[in-house]
C-alpha cells in the first residue's frame, strides 16, 4: 500500500549554508550537496502501522513530506495506494491569521474535498476539532495542542487511508491523543497505513507494530517494534 | 440477429467513445477542483491583504486614489505638465501598472506567506502565481471606481469603444501572471534584494509614457519605448477611456509577446523549482 524504492532527497546548500533550489544552486555556482534520506527503501502493506525512530536529523520528518507528496524524491520513487492525509507539524498546515473556519476551508480544498465539500463539512470539522468559540478566532490565538486538533480534524473530513503523523500526538492533551490513537487504529482496522514519526515511543508502540529505523538519511533497521526499538535506544545510550 | 463479426467493430467504438467520455469527465473534475482550489487561496490570500476589521472595505476602495494621487500631486502641481485630462491619463497608466507590480510584489511573498500549507500538504502549486494575480485583481476593481470618477471630473463620456476593455484587461491579467511566475522564483533566489527587484520592476513606469501619454514624450524615444510591454497597455487603457478610440494592435501585440516570453522562460523553470519550495522556506 506505501512503498519507497531507492528514495533519495538532496539539499543544496549556498556558502552561507543556507538550503537553496537547485536552480538557485546553478545560479550561484558555490555551494555544497547533502542527501537528506538516501536510497531508503521499504513497504507497508494493508493494515501496518509503522513508527519512524530515530535522532533529531535522521531524516523521519523528510521521509513523512516524501510520503505526503511535500518533497519530490530527487533519486527513486515511492508508490502510495490510497487517500492520503497528513499532520505534519503542530501548526498542521493552518495559516496563523486566518480563523480556524476559514482555514479548515481552505485546507479541507487543499486536501481534495470540493469547495462546497469543504463548507458542508465545517460543522463536522468544529464539533470534532472540540474547539467550540475558539473555531470563529485566528489561529494565532490558539495553543499548540489546539492547532494539532483543528489539523487533524480537517485530515480527517477526507476518509483518509494513510495516515501520516509527524510528532503531532506529542502536542496533544490526553483526552485528544485518546481520540487520535482511537482514529488511528479505525484507519488501520479498515485495512488503512498509518505511519507516525516521534519520540514519544510508548505512544508509537500503541499504534505501530512495525519500526523504521533510520540513521542519518538510511534505513538502519527494519522490523517489528519490539524487537527495533530496544536495538536504536541501546545505540542511543552506547553512543551517549 | 448481427454476427459477431459486425458486432466488433460497434463494441470498439462504443468503448472508445465511453473512453473519450471518461477522459472529458475526468479533465472536467481536475478543472472544478484547480477552480475550488484557485479560489480558497485567493481567498486566503485576500484576508491577509485586506484583513477583517471595518477598515477592509475602506483600504480596498482607497488604495488604489492614494497611488494615482501621488503621481497627480507631482503632475499636475509640482511639474506643472499641460495636457488632456491629465488625471484620467495618469489613472489609465498607474492602474494597469499596479496591476503588474503589485501581483509580482504579491508573488514574491507568496511562499512565505503560505509557508505552513507548502510544509504539510502536497497542493497544485503551479497555481499560486495565478492566484497572486487573481487577488490583486480585486484591488482592480476598485480602480474602475476610480477610472469612472475621473472620467466624471473630466467630462469625458464613453464611447463604443469602452467595450474593448475586456480584451485590454485580459491582457494586462496574462501579464500579471506572467510576471507573477517569475516573481516567485525571484522571491526565493534573490530573497535579500526583494526590494531592489520591486525598486527595478517599477523602473518600467518611468521607461514607458506613464507621467505623461506616448504622443507627448520625443518622436526619438518613442519607438523605444513602445517595447517596454507597459507602454501598449498604458496606452490602450488612454485610448478607450480617454479618447474614445480603439486600441492599436501594437498595444495589445507587444505586452503578449511579453507575456509569451516570460512564460516561455519562467514556467518551465518554475514547474522544475516549485517540487523544491518546501526545502528553501
Amino acid at each position: 500500500m506505501v512503498a519507497a524504492d531507492g528514495v533519495g532527497v538532496r539539499f543544496f546548500f549556498n556558502r552561507h549554508l543556507r538550503v537553496v533550489t537547485s536552480g538557485e544552486a546553478r545560479l550561484r555556482g558555490r555551494g555544497t550537496v547533502t542527501w537528506g534520506l538516501r536510497d531508503v527503501s521499504f513497504s507497508i502493506g494493508r493494515g501496518e502501522g509503522t513508527a519512524l525512530i530515530g535522532r533529531s536529523g535522521s531524516g523521519k520528518t523528510t521521509l513523512l513530506r516524501v510520503l505526503a507528496g511535500v518533497f519530490a524524491p530527487d533519486q527513486g520513487r515511492v508508490e502510495l495506494d490510497g487517500r492520503v492525509a497528513s499532520v505534519l507539524s503542530v501548526d498542521a498546515g493552518l495559516l496563523a491569521l486566518l480563523t480556524g473556519r476559514e482555514n479548515a476551508v481552505l485546507l479541507g480544498v487543499i486536501a481534495g474535498l470540493s469547495r462546497q465539500e469543504a463548507i458542508r463539512s465545517l460543522e463536522n470539522v468544529k464539533a470534532r476539532s472540540g474547539l467550540d468559540e475558539a473555531f470563529e478566532r485566528p489561529v494565532l490565538t490558539y495553543s499548540q495542542g489546539m492547532k494539532a486538533r483543528l489539523g487533524f480534524a480537517v485530515a480527517e473530513e477526507t476518509n483518509p487511508e494513510i495516515l501520516l503523523l509527524d510528532e503531532v500526538h506529542e502536542a496533544l492533551d490526553h483526552e485528544f491523543r485518546d481520540f487520535l490513537h482511537q482514529r488511528a487504529m479505525e484507519i488501520l482496522d479498515s485495512g488503512g497505513v498509518v505511519i507516525a514519526a516521534g519520540h514519544d515511543h510508548p505512544m508509537l508502540a500503541r499504534l505501530c507494530t512495525r519500526a523504521l529505523w533510520l540513521e542519518d538519511g538510511q534505513v538502519r533497521e527494519e522490523g517489528r517494534f519490539e524487537s527495533v526499538q530496544p536495538h536504536y535506544l541501546e545505540a542511543v545510550h552506547v553512543h551517549d | 440477429m448481427q454476427t459477431e463479426q459486425e458486432l466488433r467493430p460497434t463494441a470498439a467504438r462504443t468503448s472508445a467513445s465511453d473512453g473519450r467520455r471518461a477522459s472529458v469527465r475526468r479533465a472536467l473534475r481536475s478543472l472544478r477542483s484547480w477552480c475550488d482550489l484557485l479560489l480558497a487561496l485567493t481567498e486566503s490570500d485576500l484576508r491577509f491583504r485586506y484583513g477583517r476589521g471595518p477598515w477592509r472595505f475602506i483600504r480596498w476602495l482607497f488604495e488604489p486614489v492614494a497611488l494615482v494621487g501621488v503621481y497627480l500631486v507631482l503632475v499636475s502641481f509640482v511639474l506643472d505638465r499641460p495636457g488632456r485630462a491629465v488625471g484620467l491619463s495618469l489613472t489609465c497608466a498607474v492602474v494597469p501598472f499596479q496591476l503588474v507590480m503589485l501581483t509580482i510584489g504579491n508573488a514574491m511573498s507568496a511562499l512565505d506567506l503560505r509557508r505552513p500549507i507548502i510544509l504539510n500538504m502536497a497542493f497544485k502549486r503551479m497555481l499560486m502565481p495565478i492566484s497572486s494575480a487573481l487577488t490583486e485583481s480585486t484591488g482592480f476593481g476598485a480602480s474602475l471606481f476610480l477610472i469612472v470618477a475621473m472620467m466624471a471630473i473630466y467630462r469625458i463620456a464613453p464611447t463604443w469603444n469602452v467595450l474593448w476593455f475586456p480584451l485590454v484587461f485580459l491582457v494586462n491579467l496574462l501579464l500579471a501572471i506572467a510576471a507573477a511566475y517569475a516573481g516567485i522564483l525571484l522571491g526565493i533566489w534573490l530573497r535579500e534584494l526583494r526590494a531592489f527587484v520591486v525598486s527595478f520592476i517599477r523602473i518600467l513606469f518611468f521607461l514607458g509614457p506613464g507621467l505623461v501619454p506616448l504622443a507627448q514624450t520625443s518622436a526619438d524615444v518613442q519607438t523605444l519605448l513602445r517595447l517596454n510591454p507597459m507602454t501598449g497597455l498604458f496606452e490602450a487603457y488612454r485610448d478607450v477611456f480617454l479618447y474614445g478610440d480603439r486600441p492599436a494592435a501594437w498595444e495589445l501585440l507587444i505586452p503578449l509577446a511579453a507575456t509569451a516570453l516570460l512564460l516561455l522562460i519562467f514556467v518551465p523553470i518554475y514547474r522544475s523549482e516549485q517540487r523544491q519550495f518546501a526545502k528553501v522556506i
